[in-house]
């Protein structure tokens, strides 16, 4: 090989290395991103059982019940809609009766959600972004001045 | 002294203007004296600052909550210590620490800087005054930490009680240590664009900066991750968080910076590509503190938000990054490109290692930015979580991490591959041997497991070949062995540290997550539970009372082989009152290198507690990597031929210093 | 005045940082050229050194010998090409020096003053609660209350002071905790009692709830003419909806509440908002009638009064641990006989005297000053 031909070679090795890359990280935008809706949004919009999700609510009053061992049952709302939720695991600490809360997981075939993650908001100040621009979308909720 | 504090803040800022301008004009007219202004200034400067920082810290550590910022993140009852930590566990007090440290590496660059070319010289102080300038803008016109209130509250609004822990003392300093390291490096290549030339002297400064920006950042990020993990309570290292990733993005490019610096030096050559990754890790950098900072990613990190602020930031991550790209395209092609060598060689493989590393903080940032696109364009909400790091980012570090260590054994300019396989031989046999024992011999080891475990035994083999064939094994008696092994020079030594730190890492990693088990029940006091043959007896739940919360402390006993009780684990739920903010203490208990790790959920009604207990065997190599690498970054950093020599005080006869090289 | 020196002598520092250089003489700085040199001089000793310990091969060493004297070579050249750059200073450089110079202080000052509070000093927490307390401010005498609460957690009579005061600044949850503690620890009294529940209720937002109809009717069981507790237990009453009953308690109250009785207009306040509730009686009777608990909670004769006691307790308490002070105990005694305690003024007026013994100049001080304002040291 002359030089040339080497440096074409080291280039195109280089952008093919590139271009896998670049697919790579397409196909998993498409297949490991999970989008986030509020209850309400779910009649609109077609979800899969099985398909991963984030949901996003209020944790709506009344509707928490310690099952056995460390299974929550628990029904997420946005005040239009709620959403009964499963999960099994250890609840974080700001989770509460009417606060803001974001699950992850998918639905079973029984159209209950089965959470594999429970996130509540971090601060007392404020709720899950996600949560808060949802529900102040829908005119539920209003920013306290504090 | 809190307006004294204020009064030098500002000083500061009109010094750092001073900085900006005077050096800059003098270079460009080659004026000797206004170039000769940068130093004192930017001395001067770092001093202001260290004294507003005082202030500030004097007003926490006092409880003055005449300051706003006092009162808003802190309380009385609180102890010392976190009093003064939390002078930068809130938004103005972090940006005052920013630039406090940007001012400190600047007057680094100051004083020891005088055996550099005087307009290089002048041209890097005055980027850093740029930088400066504009923080110092922003600290006094969207987040000053010195406004007052009167009359002053009788007690303040308590710090954040997650960030009431001694990790957080720790793990913001050495973050920013690390960012604004690299600023240092982002000075000196944009004085190399202004100047159009590259000095010979450029590499051997960029360098150590690179190293140390490096060291710091590497140590933030395990003490970050170290922290999360034991404060949050959900028993995880790394979340692949958009802040963590904030924090992750300049290490990767500091990491292939590091790795091109080196090429650079040694071979005058990938002078451009070098100055663009200087550059970019920067921005990288900047855009970490933007993202953290303005609000626009929700995290225990963003500790309020300000659309002012966002946008302030905006403006200045625009101006920087925006300006040196353009700077940067206008004035690259004058520089003159340096050596030449084959595919197969150190600098090969030194590329290679730039291949993956830049394309690995791309898709870190893909992934962070992208939801963040989705969202602008409004077209819905997404989260870009593990799954989708895990599918692109494993695959790129696997090939990268096989590759390791064959780049230090490679020759300059040629290098010869098949001999270099060939010393690697027993670095395989044992990694082969490692995954044979683990895939046969461990329970309910997969195939991923055990090929993890070879290329972590791999990597820590390939780190000590290294040292190995460089003192000559094999070839030589043992005798003479063991001097060129202790005269071998330090970077030598940095390089197989780093690399064995890595090694490290990833058996730790592998370890976790391969091998961790499991469990969350619920518990009575007195019943006990086994997990991956450990033993524990929950013996109750105590209440406690701490300086500025209420705890119930949940006891567990640790059986040991005997019957007895090996030791005593605690996890408790606390109570802050003064922000009604619950927290969970994790218990943790160390055995070798693996932690058992337990923490309490909910109060059941009958007395009963949920319990979710771990067992992470190797955990501890995480971050026990993590320091491996910032002494291997230590070591290299005092390596002689990093000082560079001036031409006024030359050293009398370089070549009849004792080999050993003692400074 | 010191803040004002500071300013003025860090800002000639910083005025100097600028001014020194430009006035000192212009070393002659080496070029470019020779720095890299001075590198490249470097590089070969430590390829000879490399070389020597067997790190590199000699065949690779002897080409990168040659390659740095290639760039020995390279740089004869440009280093040429540099020395025709420089110029000599110009009057533009002199301009750009006295700016310079001029706006570290300019910019400076102009800048702190509209944002700095140069006034205001600092206030260390524990200098402010040092304080002579009839110099603090209530939220101050509170914090200090609070400190030594915390340290002496069994002082009944602390929490005794402390609980109205709870209550008057609206902090409710701390006042019941408070109310509880001094109960505990020094019995109950009917104002306890009452001051609990109405603690209790204004907690929950008004709502007298079971908890505080029973800390009232035990106000009331220790002194059945408290006005509190029963102005409260007819409030519950409203709220259950029996206005009636509540009307018929209210009218007894105003029958027997003196004629100066601060509760007099809450009653009365009370009693027509009854009345135009039954008049409208279609309306739900939910919720507590915030008028009138704003009209009892605001008696603020009484309460000052609480206040007020506090303060002189305070101050009194600070004399019992440092007797020595002159001024304070003229204070203490004016202040009893202004609150009209005789007694307290001449006990205070004693235990004076007792600490600067009869002789002293103090103590005639301190009888002359009873002597004026009509007290006598015995009765």
């Amino acid at each position: 090989m002359t030089r040339k031909q080497k440096r074409l070679s080291v280039i195109i090795g280089g952008l093919a290395f590139l271009g896998a890359a670049t697919g790579l990280i397409f196909y998993a935008l498409g297949q490991k991103a999970s989008y986030f809706y509020m209850p309400a949004d779910l009649t609109t919009a077609s979800v899969q059982p099985g398909q991963r999700i984030r949901l996003g609510g209020l944790v709506e009053k009344g509707t928490v019940v310690r099952g056995e061992g460390a299974t929550v049952a628990f029904s997420v709302t946005d005040t239009h809609k709620s959403v009964k939720v499963i999960y099994t695991g250890i609840l974080p600490d700001l989770f509460r009766e009417e606060q803001g809360v974001i699950t992850e997981g998918s639905f079973g075939a029984d159209g209950v959600f089965v959470a594999d993650s429970v996130l509540a908001k971090h601060d007392e100040r404020y709720m899950p972004k996600e949560v808060a621009d949802g529900l102040k979308a829908k005119g539920v909720w209003q920013e306290s001045t504090n | 002294m809190v307006e004294t504090g204020h009064f030098a803040l500002v000083l500061a800022f009109a010094l750092s203007l001073v900085q900006t301008l005077v050096p800059l004009i003098g270079a460009r007219t080659g004026n000797q004296r206004l170039m000769a202004v940068g130093g004192p200034v930017t001395v001067t400067g770092f001093a202001l600052t260290a004294l507003s920082f005082a202030a500030l810290a004097g007003a926490y550590a006092s409880s003055d909550f005449s300051v706003a910022s006092v009162w808003e993140n802190s309380h009385s009852l609180q102890p010392l210590i976190y009093k003064i930590t939390g002078t930068w566990g809130n938004h103005e007090g972090s940006m005052l620490l920013w630039v406090l440290i940007l001012t400190f590496f600047g007057a680094l660059v100051a004083v020891f800087g005088s055996n550099l070319p005087a307009t290089l010289r002048a041209n890097v102080l005055a980027v850093q005054g740029a930088i400066g300038a504009t923080f110092f803008l922003f600290i006094l016109a969207t987040s000053n930490p010195f406004i007052r209130l009167n009359p002053a509250p009788i007690e303040g609004r308590d710090l954040n009680p997650v960030l009431q822990d001694l990790g957080l003392a720790i793990h913001p300093p050495l973050l920013y240590l690390g960012y604004v390291g690299f600023s240092i490096c982002f000075s000196f290549s944009v004085a190399a664009l202004i100047e159009g030339r590259i000095d010979a002297s450029w590499a051997r400064w960029v360098r150590p900066w690179t190293l140390v920006a490096w060291m710091f950042l590497t140590g933030g990020i395990a003490m970050g991750s170290y922290w999360a993990y034991y404060e949050l309570g959900w028993g995880g290292f790394w979340f692949w968080d958009p802040v963590e990733n904030a924090s992750f993005m300049p290490w990767l490019a500091g990491t292939a910076l590091l790795h091109s610096a080196i090429v650079m030096e040694k071979r005058s050559a990938l002078k451009i590509w070098t100055l663009l990754l200087a550059i970019l890790t920067f921005s990288l950098s900047l855009l970490g503190t933007f993202l953290v900072r303005s609000g626009v990613l929700t995290s225990v990190h963003a500790f309020a938000t300000d659309p002012t602020r966002g946008i302030f930031i905006l403006c200045i991550l625009t101006l920087f990054i925006g300006g040196s790209l353009a700077l940067f395209a206008l004035r690259a092609s004058r520089l003159t490109a340096g050596g030449l060598f084959h595919p197969i060689s150190r600098e090969g493989a030194l590329v290679l290692n730039n291949l993956f590393l830049t394309t690995a903080t791309a898709t870190v940032l893909v992934g962070t930015l992208y939801p963040l696109a989705v969202e602008a364009l409004s077209a819905g909400k997404i989260s870009v979580g593990a799954p989708f790091f895990n599918l692109t980012f494993g695959p790129l570090m696997v090939p990268l991490l096989i590759l390791v260590p064959f780049g230090p054994l490679l020759a300059w300019k040629r290098g010869d591959l098949y001999a270099v396989a060939q010393r690697l031989m027993a670095a395989f046999a044992a990694a082969l041997v490692a995954m044979l024992v683990t895939g046969l011999f461990v329970n309910g080891a997969s195939v991923f497991a055990a090929l993890g475990v070879g290329l972590a035994c791999w990597l820590v083999c390939g780190a000590l070949t290294d040292l190995a064939v460089k003192s000559g094994f094999g070839n030589v008696s043992p005798a003479i062995m063991l001097r060129r092994f202790a005269g071998l020079p330090r970077s030598v030594f940095g390089t197989a540290l780093a690399h064995l730190g890595l090694g490290l890492t990833t058996l730790g990693i592998v370890g976790t997550l391969c091998f961790g088990t499991e469990k969350i029940l619920s518990m009575h006091a007195g019943e006990s539970v086994e997990l991956s043959g450990h033993t524990l007896r929950f013996e109750g739940l105590y209440p406690a009372q701490g300086p500025n919360y209420s705890e119930d402390r949940g006891r567990f006993s640790l059986i040991g082989a005997d019957g007895g009780i090996a030791a005593e684990i605690t996890s408790a739920k606390r109570f802050f009152p003064v922000r009604q903010t619950t927290t969970t203490e994790s218990g943790i208990e160390t055995i070798g290198f693996s932690q058992l790790y337990l923490s309490l959920g909910d109060q059941g009604t009958d007395g009963s507690v949920v319990v979710r207990l771990w067992w992470k065997p190797l955990v501890t190599l995480i971050w026990g990597g993590g320091l491996v690498m910032m002494a291997g970054a230590a070591m290299s950093l005092f390596d002689r031929r990093l000082r560079v020599g001036a031409p006024s005080r030359r050293r009398k006869q370089p070549a009849a210093m004792p080999s050993a090289g003692v400074p | 005045m010191l803040f004002w020196v500071i300013a003025a002598i860090l800002t000639l520092g910083a005025s100097l940082a600028v001014l020194l250089p430009l006035t000192g003489g212009g070393k002659g700085a080496s070029s470019s050229s020779d720095h890299d040199l001075e590198v490249y001089r470097d590089q070969l000793a430590e390829l000879d050194r490399d070389a020597s310990r067997g790190l590199i091969q000699p065949a690779e060493a002897e080409e990168a010998r040659a390659e740095i004297a290639r760039r020995i070579l390279r740089l004869g050249n440009t280093s040429q090409a540099d020395a025709a750059g420089t110029r000599q200073p110009s009057r533009a450089a002199r301009l750009v020096a006295t700016s310079a110079v001029l706006v570290v202080p300019l910019l400076s000052w102009g800048l702190y003053s509209q944002v700095g509070s140069p006034d205001l000093p600092s206030q260390p927490l524990a200098e402010r609660l040092a304080k002579n307390p009839a110099d603090s401010s209530v939220d101050e005498l509170v914090a200090r209350a609070e400190a030594h609460l915390a340290a002496n957690p069994s002082d009944g009579r602390g929490w005794d002071v402390l609980a109205p005061i709870y209550l008057r600044l609206q902090r409710f949850s701390d006042a019941v905790t408070a109310y509880r503690n001094a109960i505990r620890l020094d019995g109950d009294t009917a104002a306890r009692e009452a001051g609990l529940g109405e603690a209790i209720a204004n907690a929950a937002g008004g709502i007298v709830s079971a908890d505080a109809q029973s800390a009232f009717e035990q106000a009331l069981r220790l002194d059945p003419a408290n006005p509190k507790a029963s102005f409260y237990l007819a409030m519950a009453l409203a709220q259950e909806g029996r206005l009636a009953e509540a009307t018929a308690a209210w009218q007894k109250m105003l029958g027997l509440l003196p004629q100066d009785s601060p509760w007099r207009g809450a009653v009365q306040q009370a009693l027509a908002d009854a009345a135009n509730r039954s008049a409208a009686s279609g309306e739900p009777a939910t919720g507590p009638d915030a008028a009138a608990v704003d009209a009892a909670s605001s008696m603020a004769p009484q309460d000052r009064q609480a206040m007020i006691d506090t303060m002189v307790a305070g101050l009194d308490e600070k004399l019992r641990q440092n007797p020595r002070d002159t001024e304070g105990w003229m204070r203490l005694i004016r202040s009893y006989v202004v609150l009209g305690k005789a007694d307290a003024a001449r006990d205070a007026l004693h235990r004076g005297i007792a600490v600067f013994g009869a002789d002293s100049e103090e103590a005639k001080k301190f009888t002359a000053l009873a002597a004026s304002l009509g007290l006598t040291a015995t009765e």
